[in-house]
């Protein structure tokens, strides 16, 4: 459902990701893995239309979005969670979450049964959910941010190293939430990123490995080297 | 008569800083979203001025009801900030908005004399002076003092009207909260789905229309000139920068302080009368950099 087609991204002259091919399935859980600066949040920042590729081809569901803007790409079906979280903290924590949906004009039954599909598989959501974003901490902030990725990410998730900074407690949790999703929603495929290579295991399908740019898969069982 | 003084210096101080807040919360909206420092955002003043002038001098010459020149004063506004206002932002600014802060300056400069030429090709040199909203409505007595409602009571309730209405479009409609999002992060906007573009185009027709409203409201009290654009925008952004640049309440206080503070100079120290405002622009900025009401994490808006 999301392929990348020998994308080739460069900032400032400097080619950051090279040729860079792969697929992803409904409903797979995908581990890309790389180490700092390798380039895992540009693959997911090309996916959002935040960076346009200078070669290659973006394709989504069968359609070819490479040259679509950022802001119709959501809607498609696209959740996505920095990795610095970026909530507006503006707005209360409901807000955040809400946000994307009534900017896609949803209406407001659809909006509001999808809140609460999202509260009680991340109950925590609903405690925090009158505080001022600014106001909770990183962790629980990284919980917030998959919050609102769920509100539109009907099709597929992009969590951009969400264990990074956790606590343990807050670590496990947030490994639950996502075993609870992929059980109650096996059709939403999910990109996961990490430098730590097994902290993904139990989740993923499959992984992939980005080194300067340049992505390779490897088999599950193969050995991994950090 | 030193209290009859202060009384109709305070007044006078509340009347102006009605429309001077009007100016500078939309020099601020824009500078919270579009984080550009608009220079031309005074011609709008001054063309939202001109273009009441004119429609009351329609209006008068018409002999129709001279009622309408109340509604005609907000029709004027709307047209200036809807077709001037879209045109400077598509044609100019959306050009310019990564480029580097002097090259937006110089820019918004640029825009600034083309259409303080444009307004003197139209309406000439000669001053204008339309009083008719001002007379209608007659006096009403303060203290003591007699004192005009419409600069009084109708300036003050527009300024207030306008502060309640922002907060409420701001937090309470999704239109408003989207420009907030857009003024707090830009790519985090975009990722959410927000065409950043069309909030860009949609906050700059709101500003103008309120710079172009001050300046409306502003015609039936003053003598139109040329020039009374930098004026106000000078004053506006001494108010936009004491509050702290994107603080829409600050706005509201600190023009009631320099609208105050002026007309004090006015009477007791009318040479002072044009430094006022920078006076205290300056102690503002010297005892806090951020603006009275600025944060260092400068959440806008
Ligand atoms: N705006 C930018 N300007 C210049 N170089 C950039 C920019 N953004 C990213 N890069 C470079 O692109 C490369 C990949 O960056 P990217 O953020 O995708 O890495 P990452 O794998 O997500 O790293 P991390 O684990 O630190 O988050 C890095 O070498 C980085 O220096
Ligand atoms: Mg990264």
């Amino acid at each position: 459902m999301l392929t990348f087609d020998n994308i080739v991204v460069a900032i400032q002259g400097a080619t950051i990701l090279r040729r860079v091919t792969f697929r992803i399935d409904a409903g797979q859980t995908v581990a890309l893995i790389g180490r700092n600066g390798a380039g895992k949040t540009t693959v997911l920042r090309t996916v959002m239309g935040l960076i346009g590729p200078a070669g290659g081809r973006l394709g989504f569901e069968g359609r070819d979005i490479t040259a679509m803007r950022a802001d119709q790409r959501p809607g498609l079906g696209i959740g996505y969670a920095p990795e610095d979280r970026r909530l507006f903290s503006a707005f209360t924590v409901e807000e955040n979450i809400r946000l994307p949906a009534e900017v896609a004009r949803r209406p407001k039954a659809e909006i509001a049964d999808t809140l609460d599909r999202i509260y009680s598989m991340i109950p925590e959501l609903k405690e925090m959910a009158r505080r001022p974003a600014g106001q909770v901490s990183g962790g629980q902030g990284k919980i917030v941010a998959l919050g609102r990725a769920l509100m539109l990410g009907t099709k597929i998730i992009l969590l951009d190293e969400p264990f990074q900074g956790l606590a343990p407690i807050l670590a496990a949790r947030y490994g639950e939430t996502l075993k609870a999703l992929k059980a109650t929603r096996p059709d939403i495929s999910v990109l996961i990123t990490e430098s730590n290579p097994s902290l993904l295991k139990p989740f993923a399908d499959r992984t992939l490995i980005i080194e300067r740019g340049d992505l390779s898969e490897i088999m599950n069982d193969e050995p991994l080297v950090a | 008569m030193t209290s009859d003084l202060l009384l109709i210096a305070a007044l006078d101080g509340i009347a102006y800083a009605a429309l001077v807040f009007l100016v500078a919360v939309g020099l601020t909206l824009i500078f919270g979203v579009l984080r550009v420092l608009n220079i031309a955002h005074g011609s709008f003043y001054a063309l939202g001025a001109y273009v009441a002038a004119s429609l009351g001098i329609g209006i008068a010459a018409s002999k129709i009801s001279p009622w309408l020149s109340y509604p005609a004063l907000a029709v004027a506004a709307a047209i200036v900030g809807i077709v001037v206002g879209s045109a400077i932002e598509r044609l100019l600014l959306q050009r310019i908005y990564d480029k580097e802060e002097v090259l937006q300056l110089l820019v918004t400069f640029a825009a600034f004399m083309i259409l303080d030429n444009a307004q003197r090709l139209i309406w000439g040199v000669q001053p204008y002076f339309v009083a008719t909203p001002l007379q209608l409505l007659g006096n009403v007595q303060i203290g003591g003092i007699t004192y005009t409602v419409y600069q009084i009571i109708v300036l003050p309730a527009v300024a207030l009207l306008v502060l309640a209405g922002m907060r409420l479009f701001l937090r309470r409609t999704v239109s408003g909260r989207v420009i907030l999002a857009v003024a707090e992060d830009r790519e985090a906007a975009r990722a959410i789905g927000i065409n950043v573009p069309r909030v860009y185009l949609w906050t700059f027709v709101i500003g103008s229309i309120l710079a172009s409203l001050g300046g409306s409201l502003a015609s039936p009290t003053t003598s139109i000139l040329p020039g009374m654009g930098t004026d106000m925008l000078v004053l506006s952004f001494a108010v936009a920068a004491s509050a702290g640049l994107g603080r829409i309440e600050g706005a509201a206080i600190t023009a009631l302080l320099i609208g105050l503070g002026r007309s004090a100079a006015v009477y007791w120290a009318p040479e002072l009368d044009v430094l006022v405002p920078y006076l205290i622009m300056t102690l503002v900025l010297l005892v806090k950099p951020q603006g009275l009401f600025g944060t260092l994490q400068a959440r806008r808006i």
